[in-house]
């Protein structure tokens, strides 16, 4: 009998399978393909700052659009893309660890310690029957080790690097980004470059909220 | 009992302390090593009871070690300092305190530190700190000679003549004097 849903047939219907029949997590590939419908949302690090941009949707003229850039600690800022509740948990997860760092070491978290409690925060629900947190996020912020840029997946992968896309066509996006990229950019420009990046994925003039943490301010701020 | 003292210097930081364990009125231990070396760049020295400070120092050992291997870099001496002084803290609220005081001295990126973390869960941050109950004649010696651009060499002198002075008249104090010394971290050449 052809199995129907995400249920094993013998399995007593009670458990949704984790692999596929190519050996991939399903269940963490939905995650990842509901993010891909996400808005389009940006990353760039520069040595003089580290930016992050988001398209917010207009979805109606009386309704107020959700807020996407969210600060996580004075020096930390993070954004994501995927279903808003999603991110909104994985942001008060970060928000928490970087208070919990405060109060167990009494100094700043470093940026790679919260994309790694991320990752793994995200990998435990790879590995039950639980539902994967549908929303990729992007953490800037300044430590002792210099400005940081992290993307983190709903599968606990964690990157570092100088420029990320997520959600919407953010494959189109990354190849804007890759060409045109530079590293003595200025914010006002790398802002236009993530505008471009996003137009040419969405095919629409898109209305942002950015936040952005500089080498010199060492303080993440969100953009008027 | 005991006497030990802690100097920061302008290369570094050094500590000082006795050699006697007391039982009461009996002197327990001749030879008590009450400076204790986590790594290279930070060491504790320890009055009040043994058994509890070996075990904050182990602890803090791991935790330390544990969260260099995890981030990538050291804990700076304040963050190591803020995790002791937050073990004492929990084990006071727990009706089960460490009766310990402890010196931490080390290095790190901004040189050198030296703090007092007690069984409270307080620590203060100091140029020179003793504990013990030598330390009131301690404190006179390093009151009358702390200077802050004292070298690492002198301050081993102090802290020699501080434990020398206390353990003349403190009964709790005597049987010897060790002393550490910790350099200042080479700072590497800016790119």
């Amino acid at each position: 009998m052809a199995e129907t849903g995400g249920y094993g047939s013998n399995m007593g219907g009670r458990y949704p399978y984790f692999y596929g029949p190519e050996g991939r997590l399903v269940l963490v590939d939905s995650a990842l393909e509901a993010v891909s419908r996400g808005s389009t949302t940006i990353g760039i690090k520069t040595p003089a700052f580290a930016l992050l941009t988001s398209h917010i949707k207009p979805v109606r003229s009386l309704i107020d659009p959700a807020e996407k850039i969210f600060a996580i600690d004075g020096h930390v800022g993070a954004t994501g893309s995927g279903y808003i509740g999603d991110i909104l948990q994985l942001i008060d997860e970060l928000r928490l660890e970087a208070q919990k760092h405060r109060l167990n070491f009494e100094s700043p978290i470093d940026v790679a310690s919260l994309a790694k409690h991320l990752g793994s925060y995200l990998h435990n629900y790879t590995i039950y029957a639980v539902r994967p947190q549908a929303a990729s996020v992007i953490v800037a912020g300044f430590d002792q080790t210099g400005l940081q840029l992290y993307q983190v997946d709903p599968s606990g992968t964690f990157m570092r690097g100088s420029g990320f896309a997520i959600g919407q066509s953010a494959d189109v996006a990354l190849d804007v980004l890759q060409r045109e990229y530079s590293a003595d950019m200025s914010v006002e420009q790398a802002v236009a470059l993530s505008n471009t990046a996003i137009e040419r994925a969405l095919g629409e003039r898109p209305v942002v909220e950015a936040g952005v943490v500089t080498a010199q301010g060492k303080q993440f701020e969100k953009l008027p | 009992m005991t006497t030990i003292v802690g100097i920061k210097t302008k290369e570094g930081v050094v500590l000082g302390s006795d050699k006697r364990a007391s039982k009461g009125f009996f002197i327990g231990s001749k030879i008590t090593q009450k400076i204790a070396k986590l790594d290279d760049t930070l060491a504790v020295a320890i009055a009040g009871q043994l058994s509890d400070a070996e075990y904050l120092i182990k602890v803090a050992k791991a935790e330390r070690k544990l969260a260099e291997l995890r981030r990538g870099f050291p804990l700076t001496v304040k963050e190591s300092s803020r995790l002791i002084a937050n073990l004492a803290y929990s084990g006071l609220k727990n009706y089960q305190p460490y009766f310990v005081e402890l010196l931490v001295a080390g290095v790190d990126q901004d040189g050198g530190h030296i703090l007092t973390a007690d069984m409270s869960g307080a620590i203060t941050s100091e140029d020179f700190a003793s504990s013990g109950s030598g330390s009131p004649i301690a404190y006179g010696v390093l009151e009358s000679a702390y200077r802050k651009d004292i070298t690492n060499e002198e301050a081993k002198q102090l802290a020699t003549k501080a434990v020398a002075v206390a353990m003349e008249r403190d009964p709790g104090s005597g049987n010897g004097i060790d002393v550490l010394a910790i350099p200042n971290l080479v700072m590497e050449v800016a790119k």
